[in-house]
């Protein structure tokens, strides 16, 4: 009893196959109620062939899975009340208005004509959808349709709500946009399960990372606990040539925490304060006068976490887009 | 955290399954239907296309066509209501299709709604254009000169086999539709067998004039059937040549009812596998 209290996601062994390709394999998980998890990965992780298992839309092949201590096959039906799902695909009709479509996403949910345009209308106001409100689905952006999606997943407060690679093909300031809404679902306590390839996005937005490859978990932790196993941000520089190599090496060496790489004629430096770092760096070599051929800071990504922590860099599978049972024709 | 917990998700109170399923249906009939203005092409294949067999065997093929005892205006309508709804398992079948692999679909799966009504709603909505589009070429007809002979017994009787031909014609395109891989596809199988059993069934010319394998399809075509019932019932013309052919109101309900005892439950049992699991 107490667990179903206060975990919201949990599975056990969950596996599932297409074909010969084990897309989840025996992947154990775990969300309380009121943290944010993110589940980071490469394409081909199983990210989302985990989440359409738990919002019921496929079926695992093995092992269990449970949302508020309802099993997604046995009490599919409960689980559908609980868990609100945006997917990676924008699930709008595209032929139907911004409002339209949220209108219909209430009363599908059982709200009476006039109270379903209320909540459509608070939503838009919400979200920020009302320049757009009247516009088809289909002639938004793609940063305006995912804004009318996550609010489609909001009509209920779900229990759980989880969000598949919410910023994955959105521009920076769309996936500003989106950042600055899932902060705020958070501040209001919403349990969330959110899939991406971004570190940074894991980093930003969740309090616990699973990093999963193959199906598999390969690490977990806060983000904080990830980073200091991935390393901290660098700035690096690269000397125009081995004389300029050995200069920069004595001048940077001391004042800050270097690592020299002789073969790739670069100084990588420790940049805990980011930025204020990298401007140090700068000035010191700018005054110095050895001649440079980039400066630049570096974020560890998602890369460099699976070389940190598996010892061997991210492999791109593809996974299905949309996993179907095969087609006669 | 456990205030959290506690806070109820507002989900409104369950109606009754029977009450719910009808007011889902309803719900996604209408986004479905929803789209007819804004996406007029959906309807090409019940409009434009009956539009242009109507003018091309009126007044260029039907010229070098005679069929005795009747006129070729009255002959070919009952065709052209035949191959109309023969075309609109290809329309059904692609919407369908299209229908099913976009993303909203999944949306609605996740919902608590019933998930019987996606399928449902999806019959009911192709039912609907379907419909509409026979309005069209009946319409159409009327407007070039057709004169049906109808009693008003005969009305009764040809709208009542039109709707359950109709349905059955419907079910056969959503099937279709979740059994192709793309809306592409579906236009494969519908040039493939549709095309051939919409015209291999005296729409157009008489069966006895053809060669004896075509001529042995077109005795037992539904299409066929259908095209003489409407005949029968419109001209008091039978084509005659098999029992579909010699008794076409009663083989075109049965051909109807074995089309559904066929299609309903492979339909249900593809959408069970594929979109309910």
């Amino acid at each position: 009893m107490s667990s179903t209290r206060t975990t919201a996601i949990q599975t056990q062994g969950l596996t599932k196959r297409f074909g010969d390709f084990v897309a989840v394999d025996s992947l154990d998980l775990e969300v309380e109620v009121g943290t944010v998890v993110s589940l980071l990965g490469p394409n081909g992780a199983g990210k989302t062939t985990t989440v359409r298992m738990l919002a019921t839309l496929l079926r695992p092949d093995g092992g269990r899975a449970s949302v508020a201590g309802h099993d997604v096959v046995q009490e599919a039906a409960r689980v559908r009340e609980l868990i609100s799902l945006t997917g990676q695909f924008a699930a709008l009709d595209k032929h139907l208005t911004a409002r339209e479509n949220l209108v219909l996403m209430a009363r599908l949910r059982g709200r009476g004509h006039r109270e379903a345009r209320r909540i459509a209308d608070q939503l838009i106001e919400r979200f920020d959808v009302e320049p757009f409100r009247d516009r088809l689905v289909k002639q938004l952006s793609g940063g305006e349709r995912r804004r009318v999606d996550l609010a489609a997943g909001l009509i209920d407060r779900p229990h759980v709500l989880v969000l598949d690679e919410p910023t994955t093909g959105l521009d920076p300031r769309s996936r500003q946009v989106v950042w600055a809404t899932v902060r705020e679902l958070v501040l209001d306590g919403v349990t969330l399960l959110l899939t991406t390839q971004y570190l940074e996005e894991a980093d930003a937005l969740a309090d616990r990372v699973v990093l999963i490859d193959h199906g598999r978990e390969v690490a977990s932790g806060t983000p904080a606990q990830l980073k200091a196993q991935v390393g901290q941000q660098r700035v690096d520089v690269i000397a125009a040539d081995g004389a300029a190599f050995d200069q920069m090496l004595a001048l940077l060496d001391g004042r800050f925490d270097v690592k020299p790489l002789r073969e790739q004629r670069m100084i990588s430096v420790a940049a805990p304060e980011e930025t204020a770092d990298l401007a140090r760096v700068a000035e010191a070599v700018e005054v110095s006068g050895i001649s440079v051929d980039e400066i630049a800071l570096r974020r560890p990504t998602l890369d460099d976490a699976f070389l940190a922590l598996t010892g061997h860099p991210a492999q791109r599978a593809e996974e299905p887009e949309r996993e179907r049972e095969e087609a006669v024709v | 955290m456990t205030a959290i917990a506690a806070t109820p998700s507002a989900t409104p109170q369950m109606r009754p399954r029977p009450l719910r399923f009808g007011r889902d249906t309803a719900l996604l009939t209408w986004r479905s239907l929803r789209s007819i203005p804004r996406v007029p092409e959906r309807l090409l294949d019940v409009t434009i296309q009956p539009i242009m067999f109507i003018l091309l065997f009126l007044y260029v093929f039907g010229s070098a066509i005679h069929v005795p005892g009747i006129s070729y205006k009255d002959y070919m309508f009952p065709g052209i209501i035949g191959q109309s709804l023969a075309f609109g398992v290809i329309g059904a079948g692609v919407a369908t299709s299209n229908d099913m692999t976009e993303g909203v679909i999944d949306r609605f799966r996740s919902l608590p709604i019933s998930r019987l009504s996606i399928i449902s709603a999806q019959v009911t909505s192709q039912f609907c254009e379907q419909l509409l589009g026979m309005f069209i070429v009946v319409g159409l007809g009327l407007a070039l000169g057709w004169d049906p002979h109808l009693t008003p017994a005969h009305t009764v009787e040809l709208i009542g086999l039109m709707v359950l031909a109709i349905f059955a014609f419907t079910w056969c395109g959503v099937l279709l539709g979740m059994l192709v891989r793309s809306p592409d596809a579906m236009q494969g199988v519908g040039f493939i067998v549709i095309f051939p059993l919409a015209f291999l069934a005296g729409t157009f010319v008489p069966i006895a004039g053809m060669a004896a394998i075509p001529r042995a399809i077109a005795q037992w075509d539904p299409i066929s059937v259908l095209v003489a019932s409407v005949r029968y019932l419109t001209e008091g013309v039978k084509t005659g040549g098999s029992w579909p052919l010699d008794h076409p109101e009663l083989a075109m309900a049965l051909w109807s009812l074995v089309l559904m005892a066929i299609c309903v439950p492979l339909a249900l049992r593809r959408f069970n596998r594929t979109l309910a699991a």
